[in-house]
C-alpha cells in the first residue's frame, strides 16, 4: 500500500484467528534509513512474537503507533518514504495509536430552510420546515389491518384481489373457517357482479402516500389513496355496529377495515430489472412507500379522466383580514394561514357542488352532505406524503379550520396521527405554491373526484375599477387555484362554476360570516 | 416401450450408459459378482468385465474419493452406496473435495453417487434415511430424487452426463413396487424441471421421491369430495423448479409441502420460505408441511408407520386446507 | 515384507546410473533455490500484510519435494500438499502465479477462491489439495484406478504427512490401492511434527513405512534431506508402479524447520533438534555435494543464484500487478458446465 510515494507498514495477520497485535519495539526511528525487508519493528500477538520487515526501502517517515499499543490487523503502523525524501524530525514521542478513530467534526447537517415568508408570500404551509417522519401511515395501516372486520383473518391473496378490484372483503360472503373469505369466495363475488354495488359496510380510505423527494412544505402531486376500499357511503347506508361517538355528523364506520396495509402494495411478483447499468448509474432498491406512490399514482391516472382548470384570485381582502386576525388568534395559539381561508371557502363551495366531493362507485354516484377534507402534508427529505383528514370540515369556522390544520400538521410531524386521521377523505387540498410555482396538475387521491391546488401568492399589476368605474391598474396579491377533477363524473362547466364561486367567496370575504 | 419396475429402469439406464460411453464404470461394495445389494448391476460384470464393475473393499471414503480421482482423470464413475445411510462415511469426500474442486480449481468432477434411500420396510435407523437435504445445503452438489421408472431412467442418464457431482437418491420402497412404461432407447430427463404427477387447481402439493405416490393417493381421495389438488413432483432438489412451484402457488393459493425426510431444516422449509418470500400475496391459507418427525427412523412397524407420512395424514391435511 | 532403509547417494557415477546428467543436477538445485526463495519471500509478504489468511512453508522439505517431482514422468499426476512447493516448481508452475495465489489474486490458480498455499495446476498433472489431510490420498488412488482401468502407463502420486497418516482416509486409500495393485506411490513427508504433536503421539511403530506391509506393498524410508536419494527411491517406486508392480509407500524423513504456520514459533520443538537438523539443510547439503562430486564452480553458482533472484523479483512485480478477483464473479463457478470438461487434463 502506498500513499502517494510513501509506503504503508501495516499490522500483519499472524494467523487466521489473530485479530490484533502489540508493538513491542520499534527497531528504527523516524528519519532513519531502512532497507527493504530489513526488520522495522517487533510485534507480539497471542500466537507468536515476530519482527515485521519493511515493505520498502527508504526512510522511516512516520511512526503512527507507539510501543506498547495494541492495534487491529491491517492498521497502518508507519510510513516509509523513498530515500532522500524530506522527513519531518521526530516529534518528542510517537503519536497516539493510529487506529483511535479520529475526531470527526460534526458534519454540517442539511437543515431545510424555513419558508421565506417575505419574498414569497405563498400560502403558508400546514407542515413547517422540519416535517415529520413517514412512520404514522404504515403504523396506522397495520393497526387497521389487524383490527379485522369482526369476521376473521383476510388471507394475503384475498387482500390482494380485494385491492385490485376495489372490494371490501367484509362485503363478501365467506365460506372458509369461521366465515373467512376464501380466494374462491372473492373471485365468485367478482364474477357475479356483486362487487359493483356499494358494499353493505362503508370503508374509510386512508390516504397516506409518499411524495417526490422534496424537503419542504407540500409537494405537487397529491397522493392517491392506496386503499382499494371505497370511501364512506352515505350515512344512511351505513349501519353503525357500535354507538357513534359524539360527533355531529355520522362518521365512517368505526369498524376498521380488514384491508391490507397501504404501505404494503402488492406487486404480483417482483419484476426483474431490465437493462444494464451504464457506468456511473446506481441501482437502489425502492422503499415500500415509494412503491406505494408508484402504484397509486399510476392507478389513479389509469382510473380517472384527469382534467385541470385554473382560476386567478385577488386575495387582497384575505390578506388584509389575515393581518388583522392573526395577532388575536396568535394569542389563542392558532396560526392563521392562507390555507385555512382557502379550505374554509372551498368547503362552503363544495356544498353547492356535491359531485366535486363525490365518488364513482361502479355505475353509481356517491354524494355526501359532509366534507372530510384531506390536506397534503409533505414529510422530510422526500420520505413521503401524508394526507391527514379534517372530518366534517363543514362544521368548522375559520378559526376551527385553522386550528384543525395546525393540529393535524403538528401530529403528522410528531408521528401522532391515528388511523382515522388518514382515512375517509372526500376531497383534498394540496399546496405546492410555497416554492413559487404558479400552476400545476395534481393527481386525484382515489377514490375521490377532485383535488384543489393552491399556488404562490404574488403581487401583480391588476386591472381594477376605481370609484368612478374607470379601469385602472393596481397592485394586487394574486393567487392561482387549480381544480383537477375526474371528467368521468365532473364536467368542465361544473368545475368552472365551482372555481368561480370559490374565487368570489375569497375575493368578497365576508368577515361576519366566519 | 416396455413396462418396467423402478429398479429395472435404473439398471437399464446404467447399462445403456455403459454401452454408450466407455468412460462410464461402476464401483461399490458387492456390485460385481453379486450385482449389488439390490441387484441393480446384476449381470454387468459378465458384460463389461471386472475393471468396469469394480467390487471395492468396505471403504466408502475410498469409493467416493476414488470416484473423484477417476473423474479428474476423465472417467465417468458411478459409485454405489449400499445404503444411502452410509454416505455419512464419505461426507468429507463429497462435501470437502468433490463439491468444491471446480470452484477452487476449475476442474470438474463428473461423478454420480447412487443412494438407495428411504424407509417403509423396518430397515431401522441406518438403512432407511433420506439424507438429501444435508447435501442440498452444500454448494456444488446436485440432488436427484426420481419418483417413477420413466424419470429414474432419464434422470440417471442426465446425472451421468452432468459435469458435476450428482447424488442420485433412489427410493428403495419404489424399487419393485412401482411400474411404468419406459422407452427402450436412451433418453434424458433434464434437471430442474418439475413434473405434474396429477393435475388440480384447488391446492398444490409439492413433493418428490416416494411421497409423490402418497400425495397422489391422498389427492384422489379428496377428489371424491370435489377438491382437486395437484401433485408436483420436483424430480431434482438441486436445482429445483422454483418457477413451477410458484406458478402452482399463484394458481391454487393453497400449498402442502410433503417429504419423507425429517422436519426441521428439511428441504420443505426452503420451499415454504421461498413461497413466503415470493408468493405471499397469493396465499389463501398457511403453507402446510407434512414430514417425518424429528427422530431417527425407528425399527418396529407401528413406530415406523408413525414416523413415515401416511396417505391418511395427507388426506386430513388436505381436508383442513379445503375447509380453511 | 520389512521396510527398507535407503542408502545415501554417493558418487556422480551412482547418480548417472539412476538417469541424471549434470544438467539435471543443476536444474534440481535451481528448483530447490526457487522453492526456498518463494517461501522466504512469501514469509516476508505475509509479515508485510500482503498475504491474507495464514501462511505455511516447507522449509526443510525442499529436497523431498524436488526429488520426488523430478522422478515423475511427464504424464504422471499427483496431489502435493502445502510443504511441497518444490513439486509445483519442478512441474513448471511459474513463480509469479505462486505469488498471485499467495495474495489471493485473479491470476493465482484458484483465482482467490482458495487459501494461499492451496494451489495446483491440473495442466501440469497436479491437483489442488484440501485442508482435510490426507483426503487427497483416496483421490490419488482414484486417479491410479483410472489408469489401471484404461491401461494407461501412468502413475499417480499421493502425498500425506505422518500426522494425517492417523486418519482413516490413509488406510482406505492404501488398502484399496493394495488390493487392486494400482499404479501409485504414496509419499509421506514425515517432518516429525503434526502441528505440535510429535511422532510418538502420532503412530506407535518405528516408521510410517512399516504400514505398507499391512497393505501388501513395499515400504521405503529415505533421508528426505538428500535430494539424490529421494530421487532414486521415488524413481524406483514410480517405475515399478508403471510396470505393473503396484504401489509403494515412500517415507521421506525430514524436520519441519519452522512452525506449523508463520504464526507458530514452534517453541515445543527441542532446540537441539533444530540444531541437529540444521546441519542437514537440504540445499546446503546438495550444494556441497555439487562442489565435491559435480565440479560446481563459484561462477556457475553465483550466476544461478542471480538468475533465481531476478526471476523471483520479476515474479513478485507481476503478481502484485495481478488484479483482485471481482466479487461479481463469486457465484459463477460453483457448478461446471459441459464445456468445462474439455480441458487437457480431462482426457
Amino acid at each position: 500500500m502506498s500513499t502517494g510515494t510513501q509506503t504503508e507498514v501495516v499490522m500483519p495477520q499472524m494467523g487466521v484467528s489473530v485479530s490484533e497485535g502489540t508493538i513491542t519495539k520499534w527497531l528504527k526511528q523516524v528519519g532513519e534509513a531502512i532497507g527493504r525487508d530489513e526488520p522495522l519493528l517487533e510485534i507480539s500477538t497471542d500466537k507468536v512474537d515476530t519482527e515485521v520487515p519493511s515493505p520498502a526501502e527508504g526512510v522511516v517517515a512516520q511512526i503512527l503507533v507507539e510501543e506498547g499499543a495494541t492495534v487491529e490487523v491491517g492498521t497502518v503502523l508507519a510510513l516509509i518514504a523513498p530515500a532522500g525524501a524530506e522527513v519531518a524530525p521526530p516529534v518528542s514521542a510517537p503519536e497516539a495509536p493510529a487506529p483511535a478513530p479520529q475526531e470527526v467534526p460534526p458534519a454540517p447537517v442539511a437543515v431545510p430552510e424555513p419558508v421565506a415568508a417575505a419574498s414569497a408570500p405563498a400560502p403558508e404551509a400546514p407542515a413547517p420546515a422540519a416535517p415529520p417522519e413517514p412512520a404514522p401511515a404504515p403504523a396506522a395501516a397495520a393497526t387497521q389491518a389487524q383490527a379485522g372486520n369482526g369476521k376473521t383473518f383476510v388471507s394475503p391473496v384475498v387482500a390482494r384481489i380485494a385491492a385490485e378490484h376495489g372490494i371490501d372483503p367484509s362485503a363478501v360472503p365467506g365460506t372458509g373457517t369461521g366465515g373467512r373469505v376464501t380466494k374462491k369466495d372473492i373471485l365468485g363475488f367478482i364474477e357475479s357482479g356483486a362487487a359493483a354495488a356499494p358494499p353493505p359496510a362503508p370503508e374509510p380510505a386512508p390516504a397516506a402516500v409518499p411524495p417526490p423527494p422534496a424537503p419542504a412544505p407540500a409537494p405537487e402531486p397529491v397522493a392517491a389513496a392506496p386503499e382499494p376500499a371505497p370511501a364512506p357511503a352515505a350515512p344512511a347506508a351505513a349501519p353503525a355496529p357500535e354507538p357513534v361517538p359524539a360527533a355531529a355528523a355520522p362518521p365512517p364506520s368505526p369498524v376498521a377495515p380488514p384491508a391490507p396495509p397501504p404501505q404494503a402494495p402488492a406487486p404480483p411478483a417482483p419484476a426483474p430489472v431490465a437493462g444494464e447499468l451504464v457506468p456511473g448509474e446506481e441501482l437502489q432498491p425502492m422503499t415500500a412507500m415509494r412503491r406505494g406512490v408508484m402504484e397509486h399514482m399510476r392507478r389513479s391516472v389509469d382510473t380517472a379522466a384527469h382534467v385541470t382548470s385554473a382560476i386567478e384570485v385577488d386575495m387582497a381582502r384575505v390578506v388584509a383580514l389575515r393581518s388583522k386576525l392573526k395577532p388575536e388568534l396568535s394569542n389563542q395559539k392558532v396560526n392563521l394561514t392562507y390555507l385555512a381561508f382557502i379550505a374554509r371557502a372551498a368547503v362552503d363551495t363544495i356544498l353547492d357542488y356535491p359531485w366535486v366531493n363525490g365518488e364513482l362507485r361502479g355505475q353509481s354516484i356517491v354524494t355526501r352532505p359532509f366534507v372530510n377534507l384531506g390536506i397534503a402534508v409533505a414529510l422530510d427529505e422526500g420520505k413521503g406524503l401524508i394526507v391527514p383528514v379534517i372530518r366534517n370540515a363543514q362544521d368548522l369556522n375559520l378559526t376551527g379550520t385553522a386550528r384543525s390544520i395546525q393540529d393535524l400538521a403538528e401530529r403528522a410531524r410528531t408521528k401522532k396521527l391515528l388511523p382515522d386521521d388518514v382515512q375517509g377523505g372526500t376531497f383534498t387540498i394540496t399546496n405546492p405554491g410555497s416554492f413559487g410555482t404558479f400552476h400545476g396538475t395534481p393527481i386525484i387521491n382515489q377514490p375521490q373526484s377532485a383535488i384543489l391546488g393552491t399556488y404562490a401568492l404574488v403581487k401583480r399589476p391588476w386591472v381594477v375599477q376605481d370609484e368612478l368605474g374607470n379601469d385602472v391598474i393596481a397592485i394586487r396579491p394574486i393567487m392561482n387555484l387549480t381544480l383537477t377533477y375526474d371528467h368521468r363524473l365532473v364536467d368542465g362547466a361544473y368545475a368552472g362554476m365551482f372555481l368561480r364561486d370559490l374565487r368570489d367567496r375569497l375575493e368578497s370575504w365576508d368577515e361576519a360570516a366566519y | 416401450m416396455a413396462e418396467m419396475t423402478y429398479i429395472q429402469a435404473i439398471s437399464d439406464a446404467l447399462r445403456l450408459e455403459m454401452r454408450r460411453d466407455p468412460r462410464v464404470f461402476v464401483l461399490g461394495e458387492d456390485v460385481g459378482v453379486y450385482g449389488g445389494a439390490f441387484k441393480v448391476s446384476l449381470g454387468f460384470q459378465e458384460e463389461f468385465g471386472p475393471w468396469r464393475v469394480i467390487d471395492t473393499p468396505l471403504s466408502e471414503t475410498a469409493i467416493v474419493g476414488g470416484a473423484t480421482g477417476a473423474a479428474l482423470m476423465g472417467l465417468r464413475p458411478v459409485a454405489e452406496m449400499q445404503f444411502a445411510d452410509f454416505i455419512s462415511c464419505a461426507w468429507d469426500h463429497l462435501v470437502t473435495v468433490a463439491a468444491k474442486q471446480f470452484f477452487r480449481a476449475r476442474t470438474p468432477v463428473p461423478i454420480v453417487v447412487r443412494l438407495p434411500s428411504g424407509g417403509g420396510f423396518s430397515g431401522g435407523p441406518f438403512h432407511s434415511q433420506n439424507p438429501e437435504t444435508s447435501f442440498a445445503h452444500i454448494p456444488g452438489l446436485k440432488i436427484v430424487c426420481p419418483a417413477t421408472p420413466h424419470d429414474a431412467k432419464g434422470l440417471l442418464a442426465s446425472a451421468i452426463e452432468d459435469p458435476n457431482p450428482v447424488l442420485f437418491f433412489e427410493h428403495k420402497h419404489l424399487y419393485r413396487r412401482i411400474k411404468g412404461e419406459v422407452p427402450d432407447d436412451r433418453y434424458t430427463v433434464p434437471f430442474g424441471h418439475a413434473r405434474v404427477h396429477r393435475p388440480g387447481d384447488d391446492a398444490t402439493i409439492i413433493t418428490w421421491g416416494a411421497m409423490v405416490h402418497t400425495a397422489s393417493e391422498a389427492a384422489d381421495e379428496l377428489a371424491k369430495e370435489g377438491f382437486e389438488a395437484e401433485v408436483v413432483d420436483l424430480r431434482t432438489l438441486i436445482p429445483w423448479d422454483k418457477d413451477r412451484v410458484l406458478e402452482g402457488v399463484q394458481r391454487c393459493s393453497k400449498v402442502l409441502v410433503l417429504h419423507e425426510d425429517t422436519r426441521t431444516a428439511g428441504f420443505g422449509a426452503e420451499i415454504a420460505a421461498t413461497i413466503a418470500e415470493e408468493a405471499f400475496e397469493h396465499l389463501d391459507a398457511p403453507v402446510v408441511r407434512i414430514t417425518a418427525p424429528d427422530t431417527p427412523v425407528p425399527f418396529a412397524p407401528p413406530l415406523e408407520k408413525a414416523f413415515l407420512p401416511q396417505v391418511e395424514d395427507v388426506v386430513s391435511a388436505l381436508r383442513e386446507l379445503a375447509a380453511y | 515384507m520389512a521396510v527398507r532403509e535407503a542408502e545415501p547417494v554417493g558418487s556422480l557415477q551412482e547418480v548417472k546410473e539412476v538417469g541424471l546428467d549434470r544438467e539435471d543436477l543443476l536444474a534440481m538445485y535451481r528448483s530447490m533455490l526457487i522453492t526456498r526463495g518463494l517461501e522466504e519471500r512469501g514469509h516476508i509478504l505475509y509479515k508485510q500484510g500482503k498475504i491474507p489468511g495464514s501462511f505455511y512453508t516447507g522449509r526443510g522439505n525442499e529436497a523431498a519435494s524436488v526429488g520426488v517431482a523430478t522422478a515423475m514422468g511427464p504424464n504422471d499426476v499427483g496431489t502435493p500438499l502445502h510443504r511441497d512447493m518444490g513439486v509445483h516448481v519442478v512441474r513448471g508452475m511459474e513463480p509469479w502465479r505462486v505469488f498471485a495465489n499467495y495474495m489471493g489474486r485473479e491470476d493465482g490458480p484458484t483465482r482467490g477462491r482458495d487459501g494461499n498455499v492451496h494451489m495446483a495446476m491440473a495442466e501440469l498433472g497436479l491437483h489442488t489439495m484440501v485442508s482435510h489431510l490426507p483426503a487427497m490420498l483416496p483421490v490419488a488412488t482414484g486417479m491410479a484406478l483410472a489408469f489401471k482401468i484404461r491401461g494407461d502407463k501412468r502413475v499417480a502420486l499421493g502425498w500425506f504427512g505422518e500426522g494425517s497418516a492417523g486418519r482413516g482416509d490413509a488406510h482406505e486409500a492404501m488398502n484399496f490401492a493394495g488390493v487392486r495393485e494400482l499404479p501409485m506411490v504414496f509419499i509421506c513427508d514425515n517432518n516429525q511434527w503434526a502441528y505440535s504433536t510429535p511422532t510418538y503421539l502420532s503412530y506407535p511403530v518405528e516408521h510410517i513405512a512399516d504400514r505398507a506391509a499391512a497393505y501388501g506393498f513395499e515400504g521405503v524410508v529415505v533421508d528426505g534431506t538428500d535430494v539424490l536419494a529421494v530421487y532414486r527411491e521415488a524413481r524406483r517406486a514410480i517405475e515399478k508402479a508403471r510396470d505393473g508392480g503396484g504401489p509403494t509407500l515412500l517415507e521421506c524423513l525430514t524436520l519441519r524447520m519452522e512452525g506449523h504456520a508463520v504464526h507458530d514459533d514452534a517453541f515445543y520443538v527441542p532446540k537441539e533438534m533444530f540444531e541437529r537438523w540444521a546441519a542437514y539443510d537440504p540445499i546446503e547439503r546438495y550444494r556441497s555435494w555439487l562442489y565435491d562430486q559435480a565440479e560446481l564452480t563459484e561462477d556457475e553458482e553465483s550466476e544461478l543464484t542471480a538468475t533465481v533472484k531476478r526471476l523471483l523479483s520479476d515474479a513478485l512485480d507481476r503478481a502484485e500487478a495481478s488484479p483482485q478477483p471481482d466479487p461479481a464473479t463469486l457465484e459463477e463457478s460453483v457448478f461446471a458446465s459441459v464445456e468445462d470438461l474439455d480441458t487437457p487434463h480431462h482426457k
